[in-house]
């Protein structure tokens, strides 16, 4: 899913490189004798030949061996501003860029790097980190399970077709295949052929499915799921909802209602790949009005930059659970953030 | 986040406000402010790169039109540009026709097809669907439930997997309605089968009219998607969906720009009446965080008739007890004062935090109270003294500390509105405004 980013960062960062290259060539004739920026080893020695005579030995090993670079800010505001741009058109969004860009600048400028560290490394270093810082660590949900109560309940929440059910069906087969137990709680009684479609999956998977007729309250639905994990020593609840806008504040207190009822052990958010600057804000309510602790990202398969992971993280600062990636089961993946920086960014450094 | 843009936007235009001569950097910063607004509003980078270098162009080349100020100038253009975009004549003719629906995953659109199916069904046609969706396990059973509700007859069969066997089967039984829509099942461009699926459906239908159904959340793939989109089946309408959460729907916007077509309707709730014919005013305003100024003026006729709430009044500092009980009165149909504050382009003006702090149900708490309160009291509220709150707050049922508080919010309104004439310069014309405003297109 994050081809398309991963385009844009490489462009990006050949841009910060040479942007930084240049700062260097043309801080460095000036002012050879003092402690600012010099090139690449060759074109710095080739420049100091021409003014330096009698230290020149000297010279070369200060602008070799101690030399430092300062960045300077102006050096950088192109190259950032088309960075700036890449993250947009990667919908992440737009306050989440000002985040990263800000975390670069202050990274880059005004820092000394000694010469002998490669400028590509510089720059990739502090995407790096600022990738890295905004996307936190994964979540593994099978290690959770592994070290918490049975039967771990887990809610799914998001707005309307953020793919919630599809989700909640892939991570029951998911789990199956690693040898857990899991029963499903068909908690959408409102959507029309909710309850069928979440039927359908559990069948086809071969899961239990807990289910109430359509209109019933959901608190009681999920109830029943979790009172049946524990009378028949089920590993894992997933309680499924209905999707919900968060501007809807009556739905968002049944929605707490049936954490109230149910004690979700995980309460997930599941949003899609594809949502633009909007993935914050809902993110933020859902996280404020009923928590999350994990999120799922959907459709991540829809050619998609990803943008959208990186500004829910940040946004709510919980980690990516797993990546939807297509319509089949088995299409789900667990998140690893480092490597998905690593395959933005490629991993040469 | 929104409520900084949004203000940093109105910021841009107060510079602009009192200004007769067009100032390059003040514009150039309110182009700029612009370009956020449009992109946390999910709109296209490059689509919004394009407008604002247009705005931007005309904003300084043209001639400053009489009787307008330089902020006054700029908002139509903006305005202007963005309706050239979206308001692409998309008539929906009552005739006999086939529409075929389609949009990736999770838009909305078997919700949608059900809401379309009441909208002509109540226009007075006869309306069938057909549920193409053979992929999805319990679509058939949402559509037919859906249709059910409104007595439309739905065809579909959850057990064939053939989708153009399905369309086909379908037109056949349905083809004394004068309206048939298939919904088709969730599909993204990448999906090579699934697009070449549609090609046929759309080719088995002939379809009338190939409408894309797009989520309001979707971000910069929606340019991509509508571009693919558009190849296969030649998309000449855009519904957004779920317009009733925070979504500013930008990427109907960028559909729009790669379809060369325009945004048909607007869903926005749950129940199958929530489908409005797009306007593109309130829908500008949206993408912009500028408020619904078409909306407004609307809702402020319905609500209030021109001699219940007297502006200029109230404008003059004559601003009574009776004044606020009407105009109480007046918001309640209107909604929260903020967002009717939050609707009105109004730069220039700062409004205290706590006069917005009124919730609805203190509102009807104040107009109990004054209520009980006599013709004198209301007229002059310097009369009220300590033994009068006392009988006010018993014939109200409330405390005296109650009816002192809205003694005090009544004095923050009144001063609040002193400060307003002398900001806007005594040109301060509320209705005059909205005016000027609508008429803006």
């Amino acid at each position: 899913m994050f081809g398309g980013l991963r385009e844009k960062l490489q462009a990006a960062r050949n841009r910060l490189g040479s942007s930084i290259q240049e700062a260097i060539v043309t801080q460095a004739p000036p002012a050879p004798e003092t402690h600012k920026g010099g090139p690449s080893a060759s074109s710095a020695s080739q420049k100091s030949i021409s003014s330096a005579a009698p230290t020149f030995a000297d010279k070369v090993k200060i602008l070799i061996i101690d030399r430092e670079l300062v960045v300077s800010e102006k050096d950088l505001s192109e190259a950032l501003s088309e960075l700036e741009m890449t993250l947009l058109e990667s919908d992440v969004a737009l306050t989440v860029t000002d985040a990263i860009i800000a975390h670069v600048r202050t990274n880059l400028v005004g820092k000394h790097r000694k010469i002998g560290a490669s400028v590509d490394a510089l720059v990739v270093g502090a995407l790096k980190s600022a990738l890295l810082e905004v996307l936190g660590n994964g979540f593994d949900l099978i290690n959770y399970i592994k070290t918490h109560n049975r039967p771990v309940k887990i809610l799914f929440t998001g707005v309307n077709g953020t793919g919630k059910t599809t989700t909640v069906a892939k991570i029951g087969s998911y789990l199956k295949k690693q040898g857990y137990t899991v029963v499903i709680g068909a908690g959408d009684t409102y959507r029309a052929g909710a309850i069928e479609q979440i039927g359908v999956h559990a069948g086809r998977i071969g899961i239990k499915i807990i289910q109430h007729q359509e209109g019933a309250d959901p608190s009681a639905v999920l109830f029943d799921a979790v009172q049946y994990a524990v009378s028949h020593k089920i590993d894992v609840v997933l309680a499924d909802t209905a999707g919900r806008f968060h501007t809807k504040s009556n739905l968002m207190s049944q929605l707490e209602k049936i954490r109230r009822v149910m004690k979700p052990d995980l309460v997930v958010y599941v949003d899609e790949a594809v949502a633009g600057n909007d993935a914050v804000v809902r993110a933020a309510e859902f996280d404020r009005t009923v928590g999350a602790d994990a999120v799922v990202l959907t459709k991540a398969d829809m050619d998609s930059r990803g943008g959208a992971a990186i500004s829910i993280a940040h946004t709510i600062g919980k980690p990516l659970m797993f990546l939807g990636t297509g319509q089949g089961y088995e299409d789900i993946i667990p998140f690893d953030p480092v490597q998905v920086v690593e395959e933005l960014l490629g991993s040469d450094a | 986040m929104l409520d900084t843009l949004s203000t940093s936007l109105k910021d841009a235009l107060k510079k602009l406000a009192g200004k007769t001569v067009i100032d390059r950097a003040a514009v150039d910063e309110l182009v700029k402010d612009l370009q956020r607004a449009l992109i946390s509003s999910d709109v296209n980078v490059k689509l919004v790169m394009e407008l604002s270098k247009s705005i931007r162009t005309r904003s300084l080349d043209e001639q400053l039109p009489k009787g307008t100020n330089v902020r006054e100038h700029v908002l139509r253009i903006v305005y202007q540009e963005l309706v050239r975009l979206v308001w692409v004549s998309t008539d929906v003719k009552l005739e006999p026709q086939t529409i075929l629906m389609a949009g990736l995953q999770g838009s909305g659109k078997t919700t949608t097809t059900a809401k379309l199916a009441r909208y002509f069904q109540k226009k007075g046609m006869k309306v069938g669907v057909i549920c193409a969706d053979t992929f999805r396990p319990g679509a058939y059973d949402q559509i037919s439930t859906l249709c059910a509700k409104i007595n439309v007859p739905c065809f579909g069969n959850p057990l064939e997997k053939n989708a153009l066997k399905l369309t086909r089967e379908g037109l056949e039984t349905l083809k004394d309605l004068e309206l048939v829509i298939v919904d088709t099942q969730g599909r993204h461009a990448l999906e090579a089968d699934l697009i070449r699926e549609i090609i046929e459906i759309n080719v088995i239908t002939k379809a009338t009219h190939r409408w894309l159904v797009i989520d309001a959340a979707l971000g910069q793939q929606a340019s991509e998607q509508a571009r693919r989109f558009h190849e296969a089946i030649d998309i000449d309408g855009v519904i957004i969906t779920k317009m009733d959460g925070t979504a500013k729907g930008g990427g109907a916007l960028s559909a729009v720009a790669e379809t060369k077509s325009g945004i048909v309707f607007i869903g926005s709730g749950e129940t199958i009446e929530d489908l409005e014919r797009f306007e593109p005013d309130g829908f500008i305003s949206r993408l912009l965080g500028m408020g619904d100024l078409k909306a407004l003026l609307e809702r402020a006729n319905e609500a209030i008739k021109a001699d219940e709430v007297d502006v200029n009044a109230m404008m003059k500092g004559k601003f009574t007890l009776r004044d606020m009980y009407k105009q109480l009165e007046a918001l309640n149909k209107m909604g929260p004062l903020k967002q009717i504050m939050g609707m009105l382009p109004m730069g220039n003006m700062e409004l205290p935090d706590g006069v917005y702090d009124v919730t609805s149900t203190k509102m009807v708490r104040y107009r109990i109270i004054m209520d009980s309160m006599t013709s004198g009291e209301l007229d002059d509220p310097a009369l009220i003294n300590s033994s009068r709150m006392q009988r006010i707050a018993r014939g109200a049922g409330s405390t005296p500390d109650e009816v002192r508080e809205l003694i005090k919010y009544y004095k923050m309104m009144q001063r609040t509105l002193k400060g307003l004439r002398g900001a806007g310069g005594g040109k301060f014309n509320m209705q005059r405004l909205m005016k000027r405003f609508s008429g803006m297109q």
